[in-house]
This record gives structure tokens, C-alpha cells and sequence, in this order.
């Protein structure tokens, strides 16, 4: 008899949803986080008279109650539509690159296509064609993987078996060649941090597809909403949950999970463990080598840690109208080549980097008091440089650092500077802290196709054991939400082969 | 599956990315390599809990101490001017915790001073000051904070207005931003009783001789006979007066609650805005009953019962009173919250209320997701009626 069926460790969105997942299938769960809060990235803070989101910025896949996303009906299942008000974002973004530049892309395949002729007359042919091939690779797509046509062949599925793999700038390529449409185009490159000469056309076909379809979503009172929402399902169903207790190891006899040590030296037992820590932080610090196979650290080893950010949140004291700011979603570029972009994350300075400036206060009036605005800026950074800096050349680097950006988004909204009125800035090390992950990586490892679930499984070598967040698939919102989901079909699976003596 | 499977392999490019995958697995890294590396880095700038020495301890005047804390084997994390450190104490079986602001600079890592002041009948600083030997260890926080200079919107030109003790963040601007001889305009209004009240005053002299952009005022209430200094408080009249650039300064603000309130009601009236006005909350618990917003019918000698829940099924009751915060009356009964700012801010001390009503002064910040769940920020939660919580 063990003290719980299932440990899940983190409460970010994939532990949550897995400890849901588990809790409403009658399963005995135990959820441990180290913070006082859940959410992981999912969650928010306040400063002054502002409560800050941290990493929600445009939910894909949600949709609406009479055109469900995905997302919508996998949350669903935990009453979660009921419990939080979504809201919808009728722009994708403005994408502004000083000079040259300026366009607001709508939130439907139509709307953005006129965006996008009206702009680029002459290459209307080249928009039309390539924003069909976008649906088409991705119904052929969802036919095979989503609804798993068991006929499925490289013949009936010609288009995603074609284009799939292919670096979605190579695609453009055959559709047109002036880098301001690929930029305007492209701009949600950043979203999984993989440049578009090396972003597999069905990612990016999947996230256009996603947000042209379904909307951008958000959620009032920010992403702590949700989470608070998914642990409240838990408890309601007779799971429980400790905050400011972390896992110090996970207990392995014989390639099999027997339950969990906590920071306090307390021992759990359990029949299994769904860990939402970084996949390396699973194997090397909490499971310790001597349990892992070798070929697992292959596979690790065969991955690199993906960026983090810089993130600037800004509390203004006027409306956003007042400093130019009239979408939710801006990206701000200094050059259309995506390479380029992508070569300054791994840069201190951020005189050239690409930024998406999110604005709430434009799609949800509540996002701050009246009068105010809630905007996040951020610019996707790797750690390294940042880790090279002595402690107090850190904090002078971070000023240092913000100030470029603010320079940068000051030239776009004139007068923004002057409107600070409270202001948070978290680097690739913030991150690193918060959220316990290498690098302080948002999305896991580099999003390349080498790492995605084509070519890696996701699935462990050690019995009774599942990951559940942005290291065990892509990153981002939806991905890392509905993995817990996937982690907690596996240990149901693996609980049942126990029942039955296998 | 198989069919899958197949589809899969056939995907134009795949064989070419299996290939490049085998390669970046056979010649990657060794992720076993960095094990305890993250967690040497986030301890470096922003360890969960110090252990540190009092090295030395000394006497600023009658009623105040400043404690030199060093930390035996290993550095001291870097911090801004005005952060502070969250002290845990246990005190006849009670572990509790106060925030000290840092008075010291941060230009040298050797040590950190805390200026500690007796609060009346404070059962912390009591302890500090009177129990406290050199060569004792205290435990404490990382420092933590947002009353710093910000130079992405704060400006040149800082006016300080301290009261009493509060003058310690900004003892440790002053220090660091003389002595680094910043292109910063520094003006220190700094509000006590008598001269003798006032802290570092040989110091602050010293330093305003020495740096021309550097200047400050005693705001004397109650001047004893031959002292030197101003009259009275710091309202508007004398910002006014001293100020010559009120729109283009930023004002600080650290001090005993009231003398807050009434600062940032007359920098309000010389249409200060908001963004200029930083305060550091700085409360003693009893400070509520002048909240404009308590409850007038409320006494805070009222008891009220509060009932705590724990997931082993556990439950505890506990007596306390409507004066006092719900995190000290857990702390009593032997509760271990964490906490840290005690002020309402950082959110530490959060626990979830399922049955009662609390009163939270304005200046505690509670998410809006968890004010409609029932969550209160204990350090600055008041129990107005019998109350049940749910402590995970």
C-alpha cells in the first residue's frame, strides 16, 4: 500500500492538468510545487496598482463556444470554460519595422489575406497561394495525425508529406521572394523560437492555422486564473496538494518508480510519478544517473536548451491610445531576416532584437485600473551571456538591457517612457529561478525537427514514470496544457498493467 | 499505428533529420556534466536562506543597534540600494520574521548592516537589540524588494523622505551613490523628533560637505532646546520650498504608516504624479486601526477563533483578536507560513480562507484570481469575524 497512487511534480500547466486528468479518473494524487502558488509560468504578480501576466500572451487552440478549438475541449473535461472567461483577440498582430514597414493582421483567413494584398499588390497570387497551402498541408495533417485516417499514405496526403519537414522559408520561397511578406507572414517564428529557414512548415502552418482559425484568446484576470481554476478541480475531486515543497528525488527500485523524497526529507511512496520538472532536471538531479539508462542521456544529450527571455513588464499611467498603442499584439523588428533576429539571442545587447509588445488592456479593459495599461514586452534571449556575468555586472546588465528595449519601443510608441509607472524586468536568469528550468528556457529544448515528437519520444525508460510540460513536446501554452493530459493516459495505462499483475 | 508509422517515415527530409539527429546524440552534450550547476547559479544572486554572522554590533544611539552580518564561506549576494532582508527568528518557541532594509552599500560584498530601532513593546526588535551577541547566527532571506532607484524612469534627481528608522534604505543609496560619484541630484528631508533621534548624522553631515550633489534636512517635531534642523513635518510647503524641479524629481518615501499616508497626500496636492511618488511600506501591525477603510465598529481587542484545516485531515483551532494579523496568530499557534515583506506585497504568506471575512489594507496586493477564491495575504489580513483556512 503506498501513501498515493501518482506524485506529480510542479504545478506548472502540464502537472496541473495531469493531477486533473488523474484526480477525475478516481486516482489518489498527490501535487507538489516548491512556490506558494500554481502555475509555473502560468501566473501572474502584482506591483503597485497592477497585476502583471507573465507568460500568457495569445492562447491558440481555445476558440469559442460555438467554434470549440481543441484547447477548449481538452479543458473542458475540468469545467474550466465555466470557471474562467476567455476572451477573444480579433488581431493576430501589428508587425511595425521602422521605416518600412506597418501592418495589422486580423484574426481570419480573409481578413488577413486583404491585409496582406492590399500591402503587397503584385505579389497577390504568391499571399493567396501560400496561405491555401497553409490549410491544406494542415487538413491533411490533422486527417492523419488528429483523426489517424488508418488508410493514411504519402499518395492520398500529398501536400503534408511534402512539405512537413521542409524549413518553412524554403516554402515561402515558392510562393514569393520579397522578405516583407516573410516577415509579415512570419512573425510568429518567435512563438517557438526557430527561425523561419529552419521552422518546419508543419509548426508554423500549425500555429497560423491555429490562430486563424480559433482566434487568440485570453483570459481575465490573467493565466493565474486558469491555474488557480485547474487546482481547485484537484482538490474539489479529492486530489491534494503541497506548495513550498519541492521534490529533492524520485525514488527508483529496479527501473521502477516507488515514490518521491521532498525538499524537507520526507519520503512518499507511490505507485508512479508524473514529473512536470525539465526532462533534465528529471533524469540528472531528481533521479540521479545510476537509475537512468545511458541511451536516455544520449537522447537528452542529442537536444539543446532553447531560449529564454528578457522580459520587461510595464505598468503605464494613461490609456494606450495615448502612446500610439492600438493592438494587443505588436512585434517590433529592425530587419526582416528571421536568421538575423534569431543571431541576437544569444546576444547581451538589444539594439536589433525582435520584440512583441503585448497589450492587454486592448482586447480585456480589466487587464489594469482605469486610466492605466498593463503591457509585457519581451525579447527572446539565451542565458549564456548572462550566466559569464559576476553578480553585480548582472544587475547593471539587466538595466542595461531594458534600457535598449525601451529605446527601441519608445521610437514606435512615442511618450511611452514618460508613462512608467511601475516596471519589472526579468531576465534568462529570473526566469532560471522561477520556473526551476535550464537556461531558464520558456519552450524546452530548441524547437528544432530533430527534437520534436516525429523523432524523439516522449515517453520514459523508467517505469512508472511520465513527463509532463514543455520538455516532453513542443513548448508554449496549449502543448505544455495538454501534455499533462498524455502523461496521465500513460500512467493510467501503466497503473492498470499493475492491477493486472504485468 | 503501423500506417502511421509508415506516413511518418516517408515525409519528405525525414531520413535527412534522423541522420542529423543520431549525429547531435553522438556528439552532444552530457547533460550529467551540469548537475548542481543551475542551482549554484540561482543561489549565487538569490539563495533561498542565508545563515548569517553577526559580526560586529553597533551602538547608533540609545534605542537603535546596527547589526554587521557577514556570511562565513561564501559570498554575499549583490542587491540595490533600498532592498531589504527577511529576518527569521524563533523566540520562545515562536518562529516569526521581520524585513530590515539594508543600510549599508552594496559596493563592498564583506558584509550586510541591518539599523535596527526599538519598536515599542516590538517583540523582534526587542530581541535583536537587547538578546543578539556578536558571534550568533541569524537566519534571513536573500534581499528582496522594489524601493531601489530605477534609472529606466526614475530620473536625476531623488528627494528621500524618511522618518525615524526608515531612513536606513536610503543611508544605503546615499553611501553607495556618493561614494560612486553618480550624476544623480540627491536631497535627504529626513523627519525625526529631536536631533538625537537622528540617525547617522555625523556621517550625513560628512557626506554632504564632501559631495556638492548631495544635500539634506533634519524635519525636527519635537526639537529639544539648541537644536538645529527645521520644525515641524515634511509637507508641502517645505517640498515646496527645497525642491526647485518638482515635476522633474522622483520622491521616496520610507517611514512609520502615517507619516506615509500624509507625505504622499501632500506630494499628491503639488500634483505629483503617481510614478514619482515610490514608498516603502514600513507597518507595525496596530497601524491598521488608522486605515480609513477599517471597519469603525470593529475593536481590535474583539477574540475570534480562527479554525485551520491541514490536508492530513488535521484541524486547529486557534484563539487570537481582531488587531492582529492572521499570520502572527498562525506563528503563535506554531504554524510555519513562509513570509517575507510582511506588508501585504509579496505574496509568501498567501493561504486560502474558505469561512470568514478579513479586512486587507489597500496596500496588500492580492491577485485578482485569488481575492474571488478566497486566498488573503496573512501578514496583513485581519480577522473580523471567527475564520477557517485551509493551509496545504
Amino acid at each position: 500500500m503506498t501513501d498515493f497512487d501518482v506524485v506529480v511534480i510542479g504545478a506548472g500547466n502540464g502537472g496541473l492538468t495531469a493531477a486533473a486528468s488523474l484526480t477525475k479518473a478516481g486516482i489518489k494524487t498527490l501535487l507538489l510545487e516548491r512556490h506558494n502558488i500554481p502555475g509555473g509560468c502560468a501566473t501572474t504578480f502584482c506591483r503597485g496598482r497592477f497585476e502583471f501576466e507573465v507568460a500568457l500572451h495569445q492562447l491558440s487552440g481555445f476558440g469559442q463556444a460555438d467554434n470549440p478549438g481543441p484547447l477548449r475541449g481538452f479543458l473542458s473535461q475540468f469545467g474550466i470554460p465555466d470557471r474562467c472567461e476567455f476572451l477573444d483577440m480579433e488581431n493576430l498582430y501589428r508587425l511595425v519595422l521602422p521605416g518600412q514597414l506597418d501592418i495589422t493582421l486580423p484574426a481570419n483567413r480573409e481578413g488577413t489575406t486583404r491585409a496582406l494584398v492590399e500591402r503587397f499588390p503584385d505579389d497577390k497570387e504568391g499571399i493567396e497561394g501560400f496561405i491555401d497551402l497553409i490549410y491544406r498541408t494542415f487538413f491533411e495533417y490533422a486527417a492523419v495525425f488528429y483523426q489517424r485516417d488508418p488508410e493514411a499514405s504519402a499518395e492520398k496526403y500529398p501536400l503534408m508529406t511534402k512539405y512537413s519537414l521542409q524549413p518553412t522559408e524554403q516554402v515561402m520561397n515558392e510562393y514569393f521572394q520579397n522578405p516583407l511578406i516573410k516577415a509579415a507572414l512570419g512573425m510568429y517564428w518567435g512563438y517557438s523560437g526557430v527561425p523561419l529557414s529552419q521552422l518546419p512548415f508543419i509548426d508554423y502552418a500549425s500555429l497560423y492555422f491555429s490562430y486563424l482559425q480559433w482566434k487568440p484568446g485570453y483570459v481575465r484576470h490573467g493565466s493565474q486564473a486558469m491555474s488557480n481554476a485547474l487546482l481547485e478541480y484537484i482538490l474539489a475531486n479529492g486530489g491534494q496538494a503541497r506548495f513550498n515543497c519541492g521534490a529533492k528525488r524520485i525514488l527508483v527500485e529496479n527501473g521502477r518508480v516507488t515514490g518521491v523524497e521532498t525538499d524537507h526529507g520526507e519520503v512518499i511512496t507511490a505507485k508512479a510519478v508524473i514529473s512536470n520538472a525539465s526532462s533534465i532536471d528529471t533524469y540528472v538531479e531528481l533521479i540521479g544517473e545510476e537509475h537512468v539508462p545511458e541511451e536516455q542521456f544520449k537522447i537528452l544529450g542529442g537536444q539543446t536548451v532553447g531560449p529564454s527571455s528578457l522580459t520587461i513588464f510595464v505598468g503605464l499611467d494613461c490609456e494606450p491610445q495615448e502612446v500610439g498603442i492600438t493592438e494587443t499584439t505588436n512585434f517590433i523588428i529592425s530587419d526582416p531576416d528571421t536568421d538575423k533576429q534569431f543571431a541576437a539571442f544569444s546576444r547581451l545587447d538589444t539594439d536589433d532584437d525582435y520584440l512583441l509588445v503585448s497589450c492587454y488592456n486592448l482586447d480585456d479593459p480589466q487587464a489594469s485600473p482605469p486610466g492605466t495599461s498593463q503591457v509585457c514586452i519581451v525579447d527572446l534571449k539565451y542565458a549564456e551571456p548572462w550566466l559569464t556575468l559576476s553578480p553585480s555586472e548582472y544587475l547593471q546588465a539587466k538595466f542595461t538591457a531594458a534600457d535598449g528595449v525601451l529605446k527601441r519601443v519608445e521610437q514606435v510608441f512615442p511618450g511611452f517612457r514618460d508613462h512608467i509607472e511601475e516596471i519589472e524586468v526579468g531576465t534568462p536568469l529570473t526566469h532560471m529561478r522561477y520556473l526551476n528550468s535550464p537556461g531558464g528556457a520558456i519552450y524546452g529544448f530548441d524547437q528544432y525537427a530533430k527534437n520534436s515528437n516525429f523523432f524523439v519520444s516522449p515517453t520514459s525508460p523508467i517505469k512508472g514514470l511520465a513527463l509532463a510540460g514543455a520538455w516532453s513536446g513542443p513548448g508554449g501554452f496549449q502543448p505544455s496544457l495538454t501534455s499533462g493530459g498524455s502523461a496521465a493516459r500513460a500512467i493510467k495505462r501503466y497503473l492498470q498493467q499493475l492491477e493486472e499483475g504485468k | 499505428m503501423s500506417a502511421r508509422q509508415d506516413i511518418r517515415q516517408q515525409l519528405n527530409g525525414y531520413q535527412e533529420i534522423k541522420k542529423e539527429m543520431e549525429i547531435c546524440q553522438k556528439y552532444g552534450q552530457d547533460y550529467r556534466n551540469q548537475k548542481g550547476l543551475k542551482a549554484a547559479v540561482i543561489d549565487r544572486l538569490h539563495p533561498r536562506q542565508l545563515e548569517l554572522t553577526v559580526s560586529e554590533i553597533i551602538t547608533e544611539n540609545t534605542n537603535t543597534k546596527t547589526l554587521r552580518l557577514t556570511a562565513p564561506g561564501r559570498t554575499l549576494p549583490a542587491f540595490l540600494p533600498g532592498q531589504y532582508l527577511s529576518v527569521t527568528v524563533q523566540i520562545d518557541g515562536i518562529r516569526t520574521s521581520r524585513p530590515y532594509s539594508i543600510s549599508s552599500s552594496p559596493a563592498q560584498t564583506a558584509y550586510y548592516d541591518l539599523t535596527i530601532g526599538r519598536v515599542k513593546d516590538g517583540f523582534i526588535s526587542n530581541y535583536l537589540l537587547d538578546e543578539v551577541k556578536v558571534g550568533d547566527t541569524l537566519i534571513t532571506s536573500g534581499p528582496l524588494g522594489h524601493f531601489y532607484h530605477n534609472p529606466l524612469f526614475h530620473g536625476k534627481k531623488l528627494v528621500f523622505l524618511a522618518g525615524g528608522t526608515g531612513i536606513t534604505p536610503f543611508m544605503s543609496m546615499i553611501r553607495t551613490f556618493t561614494d560612486q560619484n553618480l550624476d544623480l541630484d540627491m536631497l535627504l528631508l529626513y523627519g525625526c523628533r529631536s536631533v538625537k533621534d537622528a540617525l547617522f548624522l555625523t556621517e550625513l553631515t560628512e557626506r554632504a560637505q564632501r559631495h556638492p550633489n548631495f544635500k539634506f534636512e533634519l524635519v525636527l517635531s519635537e526639537p529639544a532646546p539648541g537644536d538645529q534642523g527645521r520644525t515641524g513635518f515634511i509637507d508641502a510647503n517645505l517640498i515646496k520650498e527645497v525642491v526647485d524641479d518638482i515635476g522633474g524629481a522622483t520622491f521616496y518615501i520610507c517611514g512609520p504608516s502615517a507619516m506615509q499616508k500624509f507625505c504622499t497626500s501632500q506630494l499628491e496636492s503639488l500634483g505629483v504624479r503617481r510614478r514619482a511618488i515610490r514608498r516603502e511600506a514600513f507597518m507595525a501591525p496596530g497601524d491598521v486601526l488608522e486605515d480609513p477603510a477599517w471597519p469603525q465598529d470593529k475593536s481590535a481587542e474583539q477574540p475570534v477563533t480562527i479554525t485551520v484545516q491541514r490536508p492530513s485531515g488535521e484541524v486547529l483551532t486557534i484563539e487570537t483578536r481582531v488587531g492582529e494579523p492572521v499570520l502572527t496568530a498562525l506563528e503563535k499557534a506554531g504554524l510555519i507560513v513562509p513570509s517575507a515583506c510582511r506588508t501585504g506585497e509579496c505574496s509568501m504568506c498567501r493561504v486560502k480562507m474558505t469561512a470568514g471575512e478579513v479586512f486587507q489594507p489597500s496596500s496588500a496586493l492580492v491577485r485578482q484570481s485569488d481575492r474571488l477564491l478566497g486566498y488573503i495575504h496573512s501578514c496583513r489580513a485581519y480577522p473580523l469575524s471567527d475564520l477557517t483556512l485551509v493551509i496545504q
